[in-house]
């Protein structure tokens, strides 16, 4: 489920080129490169109030590929290439020893397979696309002494989703605006997900500079094994809820290559990380 | 040149995710244990008086015991801790170690009387979150035949979103890295008990929940007359 969380933290920052309702165009694609990382000491509980935790630190590096096999059938995998997931030391304030020595786990995490198609004209001037998203548990579970290490949540997910969007001009600027609503059926006794966004993009110096603000938002139906009791010992293991705001910048160096760095953290949450998430990468349409 | 960048950073930020330290406060008062502590002792007979010194982490650790009475007309204790009731009366019976710099000492009253009444045999208390997990409830200590049982009541309630929830006797309510390892925590609301095999009920200071993969406290209880 953290890797779950941080792949969606993550889905914040790849859809601006590919993503929401407008599939890629016949025979285009995007491709990106990044890297994804948080840090935190704290975290929302279930009451969604912030306790602290010990420092943990998530940095996934991955790969990004949109491909259209139709003008409105778009092929989009997300995969997770290198996922390292640390601990810190625990040590004594009064002896300086160390009480748990800290831990890390190394490994390829999960992997989203991603069909998407246009319901309507993507020129159309509200498009409206439906996705399938597979979550595949290439990740690792249970690394470390205490088993609390993960690279990824174990289980297969399917999502279905729905993106609309549409654009327009803000004052002189061009812009977008585009939403969606999924449903996450998960198996291994995870709780279904609702989930939601919502995003607006301002391309502040024509076809150089965008910069996008997100809210994006996972609702449990809290139907599974409560988050002790699955077996991951993770605190992010199973009915997680969030609701996050990121900014992200893209910028276009040349032929369809560009840079990105974006940010994003949740303003409230249940049994999640309690601080920012940072991205940068590298991206080329084609 | 620019992919070349480009890894050059992503390997910069790997590099940035080295595991660091993190430090709790975990300073309690060294002190003197009394294991076994009594009462009153029958006269003419002895008993041996249990004691371990723990540092300022809650540690046992080895050290010489100086033992007096202030009257060994009424009880004497030897240099192993034995005492011997003389003659009917009351007295402190002192103990104390040497540490670096300062001397640590404990004392209690003994009676010598016509029985031996041994001091604690069960204690009550109330089982707190520190955390903003629910945890609560109230406990009862008593000694058995081979230690002791927790009983904790119908008032006990706990969070169950909390992976890997342990429960611990300790010494120190911040480190559970010299504690006894209860149980990991299976019952979430209502009654239950715990059994604990040689272990007396004066060992230990405290009841500790311990989130145990991310060695966070959630509750404790302190354990006291």
């Amino acid at each position: 489920m953290k890797n779950s969380i941080l792949i969606v933290l993550l889905g914040l920052s790849i859809n601006l080129f590919g993503g929401g309702p407008w599939p890629q165009p016949k025979g285009a694609g995007y491709i990106k490169l990044s890297e994804w990382w948080t840090v935190f000491d704290q975290h929302y509980t279930d009451s969604g109030l912030i306790d602290p935790n010990l420092t943990t630190g998530v940095f996934n590096t991955n790969l990004y590929a949109e491909y259209g096999f139709t003008n409105r059938f778009t092929g989009i995998v997300n995969a997770n290439l290198f996922s390292r997931n640390f601990m810190n030391n625990l040590k004594s304030n009064t002896t300086g020893n160390t009480i748990v020595p800290g831990e890390a786990l190394n490994s390829v995490g999960d992997i989203d397979v991603v069909f998407k198609y246009g319901l309507n004209q993507p020129s159309s001037k509200i498009p409206v696309a439906v996705s399938l998203t597979l979550g595949l548990p290439t990740g690792t579970l249970g690394g470390g002494a205490q088993g609390n290490l993960q690279t990824g949540d174990g289980e297969f997910n399917q999502m279905i989703q729905i993106d609309a969007g549409t654009g327009f001009k803000l004052g002189k600027f061009p812009a977008y605006f585009s939403t969606y609503v999924g449903l996450n059926n998960r198996t291994e006794n995870f709780s279904e997900e609702f989930r939601y966004g919502l995003e607006l993009g301002i391309n502040i110096i024509p076809e150089r500079l965008w910069l996008t603000s997100r809210l994006t938002a996972v609702e449990s139906f809290k139907n599974g094994l409560q988050s002790g009791a699955i077996n991951s010992t993770s605190i992010f293991a199973n009915n997680t809820e969030f609701t996050s705001i990121g900014l992200e910048a893209n910028l276009e160096i040349a032929n369809g290559f560009g840079l990105s760095a974006g940010f994003a953290g949740a303003i409230r949450g249940e049994i999640i990380a309690a601080a920012p998430s940072y991205s940068v990468g590298v991206y080329k349409k084609f | 040149m620019k992919n070349l960048y480009f890894l050059s950073t992503l390997f910069i930020l790997l590099l940035a995710s080295c595991i660091g330290d993190d430090f709790i406060d975990d300073f309690v008062e060294p002190e003197i244990r009394i294991l076994n502590p009594i009462q009153s002792l029958e006269t003419g007979s002895t008993y041996q008086i249990e004691v371990l010194y723990l540092n300022n982490v809650g540690e046992q650790e080895a050290t010489e015991f100086i033992w007096s009475s202030s009257d060994s007309n009424i009880a004497s204790v030897d240099a192993n801790g034995i005492l011997t009731a003389v003659s009917p009366g009351v007295v402190n019976i002192t103990i104390q170690t040497q540490l670096d710099l300062d001397i640590l000492d404990t004392s209690f009253e003994l009676e010598v009387g016509e029985s031996t009444i041994e001091a604690v045999t069960s204690i009550q208390g109330i089982i707190e979150t520190t955390t903003f997990y629910t945890l609560e409830g109230n406990f009862e200590i008593n000694e058995t035949a081979n230690g002791i049982v927790i009983d904790i009541d119908e008032t006990y309630r706990a969070s169950s979103n909390l992976p890997g929830l342990y429960v611990y006797l300790s010494n120190n309510r911040n480190n559970v890295s010299n504690a006894h390892e209860i149980s990991r925590v299976d019952v979430f609301s209502g009654a239950h008990s715990y059994e604990i095999e040689d272990v007396s009920i004066n060992d230990y200071n405290f009841i500790v929940y311990f989130c145990k993969p991310f060695n966070v406290k959630v509750g404790e209880a302190e354990i006291k007359n």
